[in-house]
C-alpha cells in the first residue's frame, strides 16, 4: 500500500521535460555533429531529471508495507492500553444520551404460554365495543357553551 | 357536561374483571380514566389504535387492539373520535 500527498505537478523540471523535446529537433537541422553532441547531453539531462523525480517520489510517498515495524516492549503496550481505556472512559461519561434510554418493559416471561392460551373471549370484545359506543355518545354532550360575548364594545361617547 | 362520560366510566368499572379504563381523543387528550391507566398512557393508546386501523381495510373499520400478558389483557377500540382502553384482569 502506498500513500501519496495530493500535489499538482507544477515542477519546473517536469515542465522542462515537456519543453526539451522541442530543442533537439531544431539542432538536428544544422547537421549530424550537433545532433550527436546534443543526444548524450539530453540523455544525461534526462537521467538527472529521472533521478530527481525518483527522489521526490520517495520523499512524498509513504510505503506502509515496506516500513519496518518497531517492536514495542510489553510495558509500553500496557501503558498505551491503559491510556486508551482512560480516554474512552472520559468520552463515554460525556455520552449521557444513550444511557437515558430505559430498557423495554417485559410483559411476560413466558411468551409461549401467553400465545398458546385461549384467545380474548368474544364477550370481552363486545363489551369493549359497547363501552366505546357509549363513551362516544357521552362525548357529544361535551361542547362549547357560549354564555357571554367575548368581544364587547366600550361605551365611549 | 362531562357527567355522562364519567357515568360511562363508572359503569365500566362495575365489572369485577375490569381493573382500569381510559378514554382519549384522537390527539391523546385524556378525557377520563379510572385506576390503572393515567394521563401519560393516553397518547400511546390513541396512537396504537390509529396505527392498527391502518393495517386493515375492513369495511366497517372497527378493530380491537388486544395486548395480552400474564396479568391480563388491554383492549383498545377506536370509535370515530374517541379511543377507549379497557384493562381486564386475567380470568
Amino acid at each position: 500500500m502506498a500513500f501519496q500527498k495530493l500535489q499538482v505537478p507544477q515542477d519546473r523540471e517536469e515542465r522542462k521535460l515537456l519543453l526539451d523535446p522541442s530543442s533537439p529537433p531544431t539542432k538536428a537541422l544544422n547537421g549530424a555533429e550537433p545532433n550527436y553532441h546534443s543526444l548524450p547531453s539530453a540523455r544525461t539531462d534526462e537521467q538527472a531529471l529521472l533521478s530527481s523525480i525518483l527522489a521526490k517520489t520517495a520523499s512524498n510517498i509513504i510505503d506502509v508495507s515496506a516500513a519496518d515495524s518497531q517492536g514495542m516492549e510489553q510495558h509500553e503496550y500496557m501503558d498505551r492500553a491503559r491510556q486508551y481505556s482512560t480516554r474512552l472512559a472520559v468520552l463515554s461519561s460525556s455520552l449521557t444520551h444513550w444511557k437515558k434510554l430505559p430498557p423495554l418493559p417485559s410483559l411476560t416471561s413466558q411468551p409461549h404460554q401467553v400465545l398458546a392460551s385461549e384467545p380474548v373471549p368474544f364477550s370481552d370484545l363486545q363489551q369493549v365495543s359497547r363501552i366505546a359506543a357509549y363513551a362516544y355518545s357521552a362525548l357529544s354532550q361535551i361542547r362549547v357553551d357560549a354564555k357571554e360575548e367575548l368581544v364587547v364594545q366600550f361605551g365611549i361617547p | 357536561m362531562e357527567a355522562t362520560l364519567q357515568q360511562c366510566l363508572e359503569d365500566t368499572m362495575e365489572n369485577p374483571c375490569t381493573i382500569g379504563v381510559l378514554c382519549t381523543d384522537l390527539q391523546g387528550l385524556n378525557l377520563g380514566c379510572r385506576r390503572t391507566p393515567s394521563d401519560e398512557h393516553a397518547g400511546v393508546i390513541s396512537v396504537l389504535a390509529q396505527q392498527a386501523a391502518k393495517l386493515t381495510s375492513y369495511p366497517t373499520g372497527i378493530s380491537v387492539v388486544c395486548l395480552e400478558s400474564d396479568n391480563g389483557n388491554i383492549m383498545l377500540q377506536k370509535h370515530d373520535g374517541i379511543t377507549v382502553a379497557v384493562y381486564k384482569m386475567a380470568s
